[in-house]
């Protein structure tokens, strides 16, 4: 009975452990692979309208001016975004603001184009 | 690495060095999300459309059929559309979205010929198994009739003489041989012979080209484009890599070109930023669709930095130009390669 009971407690404190260890490779492998959106108004939406079906990599890579945001975002809202009529606006912003043709070129990490830029 | 979400992988310019690239280093381009798996057995490819009697084949079936094997050169139409200016939207590929395979299958024809084609065939529609979200249109193109009945266009199950890899169409892709890539349709499903082009969104506004060049960052009007074929001429640089710090006095200055259709018949190389040009020597492996290495010794006299550009020449007399044609999707970028190094001689 007692070492049942031993057996009982090791394989609890394992699975316990395999949960917390399988959570942090989760939680280590999704910040390590995608790429965060920057903090601004419209960020909470665009999480919400853009990444259940891409990932922020492909927004944060582009360099785009309004008028070529806002062509992408209708495109996208006609391809299925859930994006509120109100939101429209916020969310071409926000892109337009983070992601224009002025910031410095995405480094896609472990890329001979990022080393390009940065030999440059 | 370009996304995960969907799966866009892109080889580093300096493993580009081999003839045949190797399938774990080939790059990985999916508009859409991968099949999560395929069963092998329930596998069914449809042959149907402007044909005499439609057609249903396992996979068994399809590779009981004679095999033909071409060496391709496969290319993402926006292969290096980082380096348009101005910036243009899409996955932002540096220069590595190509790569060069030894695919292997029946012929397309062979499959058409079975199944009978009526006159009344033009283009030849390609489905596959990836899964669309949303209303996201799905990822439907198609090829000329003339095209698909040359006999090295394929519907491949094999990529350098193994079972084409999940990330590359298994069990069975298309191959357009010199054609851009999303002419070549992988986890293959469904083969429609059409009276007239496929349409929608990847037919139409997607994959095609402005008629005539225009001023960059100008939109372009959709009659005046058309659907992208084959690829255009151009050369890359494999090595040394950029920004390099060369000791020595001999350098190695290496790389691949390729043209489509069209054969390599010269590339040229210049250390001093393109005041000078001299020929590289092209390598002993050639095949119709394939990319040539090509190779340079270079012999710097002083210690500095140098710029060195390629720029390759085809047997359609298409010279490699110093900046590429700017389109609003930034297809088909093939302006001179070019790296900065510095040496110490």
């Amino acid at each position: 009975m007692y070492t049942l009971r031993l057996d009982f407690r090791a394989r609890a404190i394992v699975s316990v452990g395999t949960v917390v260890l399988f959570a942090a490779i989760v939680v280590f492998s999704q910040s390590s692979r995608e790429e965060p959106l920057p903090a601004g108004a419209g960020k909470d939406k665009a999480e919400d309208a853009c990444l259940s079906c891409h990932e922020a990599r492909i927004i944060v890579q582009q360099r785009l001016n309004k008028a070529a945001w806002t062509k992408e975002v209708d495109k996208m809202i006609k391809w299925g975004a859930e994006v509120d009529a109100r939101d429209r606006d916020t969310l071409i912003d926000y892109f337009s603001a983070n992601f224009s043709p002025d910031k410095p070129a995405f480094e896609a990490p472990r890329t001979v184009a990022a080393r390009k830029e940065k030999a440059k | 690495m370009r996304s995960y979400r969907f799966l866009d992988l892109e080889t580093p310019v300096e493993m580009l060095t081999d003839w045949i690239t190797p399938v774990n280093h080939f790059f990985v381009r999916n508009h859409m999300f991968a099949p999560a798996r395929i069963d092998a057995q329930a596998w069914k490819l449809t042959i149907k459309g402007e044909v005499e009697k439609p057609l249903t084949l396992s996979l068994a079936e399809l590779t009981r059929m004679e095999n033909h094997s071409v060496t391709n050169t496969l290319e993402c139409a926006g292969n290096g559309r980082s380096l348009q200016n101005p910036k243009v939207p899409g996955v932002q590929w540096g220069l590595g979205a190509v790569g060069n395979a030894r695919f292997s299958g029946p012929s397309l024809k062979s499959l058409l010929e079975k199944a009978g084609i009526k006159d009344t065939a033009k283009h030849v529609q390609f489905v596959g198994l990836d899964s669309v979200p949303g209303k996201v249109p799905p990822f439907v193109r198609s090829i000329p009739i003339e095209k698909a009945l040359d006999r090295d266009t394929l519907v491949a199950t094999h990529m350098n003489g193994a079972p084409l890899s999940m990330y590359h169409g298994y069990p069975a892709r298309t191959i357009t041989p010199g054609w851009v890539g999303s002419a070549s349709c992988k986890w293959l499903t469904e083969i429609t012979v059409l009276d007239k082009p496929a349409e929608g969104n990847f037919m139409n506004p997607g994959y095609r080209f402005p008629d005539t060049p225009g001023k960059p960052g100008e939109p372009v009007k959709p009659e005046n484009t058309h659907s992208l074929t084959a690829l255009t001429v151009k050369s890359l640089i494999a090595a040394p890599s950029h920004g390099a710090e060369l000791h020595g006095d001999t350098h190695a200055i290496r790389g691949v070109a390729w043209a489509g259709e069209a054969d390599i018949v010269k590339v040229e190389i210049s250390t001093d930023g393109g005041s000078s040009w001299r020929d590289a020597q092209l390598g002993r492996n050639h095949a119709k669709y394939a990319w040539r290495q090509w190779s340079y010794r270079w012999k710097p006299i002083r210690s500095g930095s140098y710029v060195i550009l390629s720029r390759a020449t085809d047997s359609q007399g298409r010279v490699q130009p110093e900046l590429a044609v700017w389109n609003p999707s930034g297809y088909l970028y093939n302006a001179y390669d070019e790296v900065r190094v510095y040496v110490h001689t």
